[in-house]
């Protein structure tokens, strides 16, 4: 069992859900959920972003629009759909399912607490 | 110090060093290979590379004169490698339903495609289905060498077809990576005798240019040698054959021309490169460049005027590698190229195509077969073409109609199947409309042949001869053939009418035997000689030339088996027609050997003249082995003695048939009287009874007694005779039974 490789499993998890969160606080260019991703320490190659995006898009999560740039081409910035907050919601219900139930498996269990408080002396 | 040149990338002009351009372009080539099975692929690279571009907009903005390999490494590490996706690509889309687990399913194999590992129809290096390309790349081996062992299987077995359709139906489909540093056969232009293909092989194969030029020349050569030897002691002029056709040197030429029409010239300098092997980047186009730059300088002191022809062959050979160059990296950015995930809506698709090609292939081959057949067809006619044709025009025909009409299909078909074999593609259009060409030339070669030949047919003649015979003591002339005393057998190319052939006659047996009524009380024989030709001395020569003689001993006559042609007479329909005229009366006899040996045959429509008056309904067809009569109404067959029998034994049939007809009514007959009888006595017996039962009168007795042994008397002949019938009923029956 590779460490690396389960802890990377877990972040894979959570990171589509992450960017739809980021995307949903408004229009966003991908190189700045990069960044965002980055400054909750959460780090992303840039080259998974794009195709994650764009699948994404064809999926009608996201649409998007183009905007011009003076540092370069056209910049694409992303946007949500209301199909694509639907999926977002569903997601982020799931993610409290899934956080509390982590949280209850990983706090000590409750009923060895007490059973354990009456042979302290 | 490094080169800089400057690069149109997303819109923008950039300066780049050559080497970073070099690693953006791989890095961008090998997220295209990442992506490739990706439905919105062009759009992720587009997106990416228009990151890259505003990355690159940034750095110049900073201050830097140009995008250094540094900048480039930067950015294509804080974008990722498609090794560093591969982890985290795997399971991210597990949310998006079904059609995201295809996309799972490739990606991960994408990684490993360029690490090698699973076997793939590879979309890139493909002639029908990229089966091969596959295979080739999964076992890192050269295509045409896996093409050409399917090619083999295939036609030895033929089981190799079923495999490939098996696998393309099986293998999934991308794009894979070619193997970079395959060589690849071309013909060498800068050094060749006639086409360069020697020297391409030598180059491909590592060897020295002379080898392979030696091993297509020296059978040539050896023929030429062998051919002025044969035509110097055998005085046999016949040099075209004997050069082209001399077997081995005759294989090697036709080697070497589909070898020459298959692979293509090393015209621009990265196919030169691809040639000798090496790696193919911009410095050593460069440097071949320069190389041939060199080369045509010193070409231009050489030849003078021809520089200019060649510096402007070199300038458009350099800007065909510009030109690829370009298009091949506008082919990387653009948009153009369209690659659906059409894995399974296409399998449908997929096996009707591989049917269409199946049949096509069968065609193709049914078609090279006929072709194939028709030159072998040909070249067994070949020894008798000296008895056909006439002067150098005809024999020049025949060879134009052999070789371009029936052989340059057979070299179209090879070449096209090993073009396809090598996975050349863009055919030379040159190559086609020649093919088709020489074809025509070889049909139009074929209808004047066709039409001297006919003409050589034109007119006819006929001679006739009349031989004296014996006139046969015993009534009865019997006609037999001489068996020859050599016999050739095991000729597989068989022609009615020809016993047999060497080299300075021909041997005919072209001949026809008819029986007519004799106007006199004499047996009389003569023939008819005929022949065509060009004009009517022409056939009459020709009818001279036929020696056709009988012989008789006793009431035999003996027939020659036929006539032979020498050499130097022509072939125009030669014959025989033998008339026997036989007196009413006389008996004749044709042996079995007559139609066994002889045989009628003739070329076109033959001879539709007139038989004179003898031609009547006289000539009834006659059969071997039978012996004829002539009547007054013309031929009849003798009753031999089974016939007699035959005719005996069908009137003993005939007989028993009317025999058994009697015998059932005889027994209806008879029958019938028993009956009435039996009435008549039982009426008889009433009476008796009806006497007897009257008043009884002693006076009388004695006459009742007497009639009571009367009647005792009378019954057990009845009786007697109902017991006889029964038998005899059977009998009877039985007797039924065998007539029906």
């Amino acid at each position: 069992m590779d460490i690396q490789n389960t802890q990377s499993q877990m972040r894979k998890g959570v990171l589509e859900f992450c960017i739809l969160s980021i995307i949903r606080q408004g229009e966003v260019y991908p190189s700045d959920i990069v960044d965002r991703m980055k400054a909750a320490n959460l780090h992303i190659l840039e080259g998974t972003l794009y195709p994650l995006l764009t699948r994404l898009k064809n999926a009608g999560l996201l649409t998007y629009r183009w905007v011009e740039s003076n540092s370069g081409p056209p910049r694409k910035y992303f946007v949500m759909t209301d199909k694509g907050l639907e999926f977002y919601n569903e997601l982020e219900r799931t993610w409290q399912e899934l956080a509390d139930a982590v949280q209850a498996l990983t706090q000590p269990p409750v009923t060895s607490v007490h059973e354990e408080t009456p042979t302290q002396p | 110090m490094k080169k800089v040149i400057n690069i149109n990338f997303q819109g923008r002009v950039i300066p780049i060093e050559e080497s970073a351009y070099d690693m953006l372009k791989q890095y961008v080539e090998s997220l295209r290979k990442f992506f490739a099975n990706e439905e919105g692929r062009d759009e992720i690279i587009n997106d990416i590379e228009g990151r890259i571009a505003e990355l690159f907009g940034d750095s110049l903005k900073k201050g830097a004169t140009c995008i250094t390999d540094d900048t480039v490494n930067e950015i294509i590490n804080s974008m990722g490698r498609p090794e560093d996706f591969e982890g985290e690509e795997s399971n991210v889309h597990s949310q998006l339903g079904g059609e995201e687990k295809e996309y799972k399913f490739n990606n991960t194999t994408a990684g490993e495609t360029t690490a090698r590992g699973r076997l793939y129809r590879d979309d890139n290096e493909k002639i029908l289905g990229g089966v091969c390309g596959g295979l080739a790349n999964y076992l890192r081996i050269d295509p045409t060498i896996v093409r050409l062992v399917f090619a083999l299987i295939t036609f030895m077995g033929g089981s190799g077809i079923l495999l490939y359709i098996l696998l393309w139906i099986i293998l999934p489909s991308r794009p894979l990576e070619g193997i970079s540093s395959t060589k690849r056969l071309y013909r060498n232009p800068d050094e060749r005798v006639i086409a360069g293909v020697a020297s391409g092989i030598a180059s491909y194969f590592d060897i020295a240019v002379w080898v392979p030029r030696l091993i297509f020349a020296f059978p040539l050569v050896l023929g030429i040698i062998t051919s002025i030897f044969r035509g110097a002691f055998w005085m046999d002029v016949d040099p075209f054959p004997g050069i082209i056709f001399g077997s081995f040197g005759g294989t090697l030429f036709v080697v070497y021309a589909v070898l020459w029409a298959v692979i293509p010239e090393a015209k621009s300098a990265s196919e030169k490169l691809e040639m000798r092997g090496e790696k193919v980047d911009l410095n050593t186009i460069k440097n071949t460049i320069q190389e041939d730059l060199e080369g045509f300088k010193s070409r231009a002191e050489k030849w003078g005027g021809e520089f200019k022809d060649k510096a402007q062959q070199f300038g458009q050979e350099f800007g065909q590698t510009v030109g690829q160059k370009g298009q091949q990296f506008g082919a990387e950015t653009g948009s153009a190229m369209k690659r659906g995930g059409r894995r399974l809506g296409g399998i449908i698709a997929i096996l009707f195509k591989a049917f269409f090609l199946f049949i096509a292939g069968i065609l193709a081959f049914a078609l090279l077969v006929t072709l194939l057949a028709f030159m072998v067809a040909g070249v067994g006619v070949f020894p008798l073409k000296n008895f056909f044709l006439e002067g150098f025009s005809q024999n020049f025909l025949a060879w134009a109609t052999l070789l371009l009409f029936l052989g340059v299909p057979v070299v179209a078909f090879i070449t096209w199947l090993i073009r396809r074999i090598m996975g050349i593609k863009s055919g030379n259009r040159y190559l086609g409309f020649t093919f088709a060409g020489l074809w025509f030339i070889g049909l139009v070669c074929g209808g004047i042949l066709t039409y001297s030949i006919v003409r050589n047919f034109d007119a006819t003649a006929r001679e006739k001869h009349e031989y004296s015979i014996v006139q046969p003591s015993t009534g009865k002339l019997i006609v037999k053939v001489p068996d020859s005393k050599v016999k050739v057998y095991g000729r597989w190319f068989k022609m009615d009418g020809i016993v047999s052939m060497n080299d300075d006659s021909l041997f005919l047996n072209n001949v026809r035997l008819r029986i007519v009524k004799s106007p006199d009380s004499a047996y009389h024989i003569y023939s008819h000689k005929f022949s065509s030709g060009r004009d009517e001395g022409a056939a009459v020569k020709n009818i001279h030339e036929i020696s056709y003689n009988i012989n008789q001993s006793d009431s035999t006559v003996w027939l020659d088996r036929g006539f032979s042609l020498k050499k130097g007479t022509k072939f125009r329909n030669q014959g025989v027609q033998l008339t026997i005229q036989v007196p009413v009366g006389k008996r004749i006899l044709i042996d079995r050997t007559v139609s066994r040996r002889l045989n009628w045959f003739h070329v076109g429509n033959g001879y539709d003249w007139e038989w004179d008056e003898e031609w009547n309904s006289n000539n009834e067809d006659w059969n071997s082995n039978i012996e004829y009569i002539m009547t007054p109404g013309g031929l009849e067959r003798v009753k031999t003695k089974e016939d007699i029998e035959e005719e005996k034994r069908r009137q003993r049939d005939q007989d028993r048939e009317a025999d058994s007809e009697n015998a059932v009514e005889q027994y209806k007959k008879s029958k019938e009287e028993l009956q009435k009888e039996y009435e008549r006595k039982q009426r008889e017996a009433e009476d008796l009874k009806k006497e007897l039962d009257k008043p009884v009168d002693t006076t009388r007795y004695r006459y009742k007694k007497a009639t009571a042994m009367n009647e005792a008397e009378t019954k057990p002949v009845i009786e007697e005779r109902k017991e006889s019938h029964v038998p005899f009923e059977a009998s009877r029956l039985l007797m039924m039974q065998m007539v029906y």
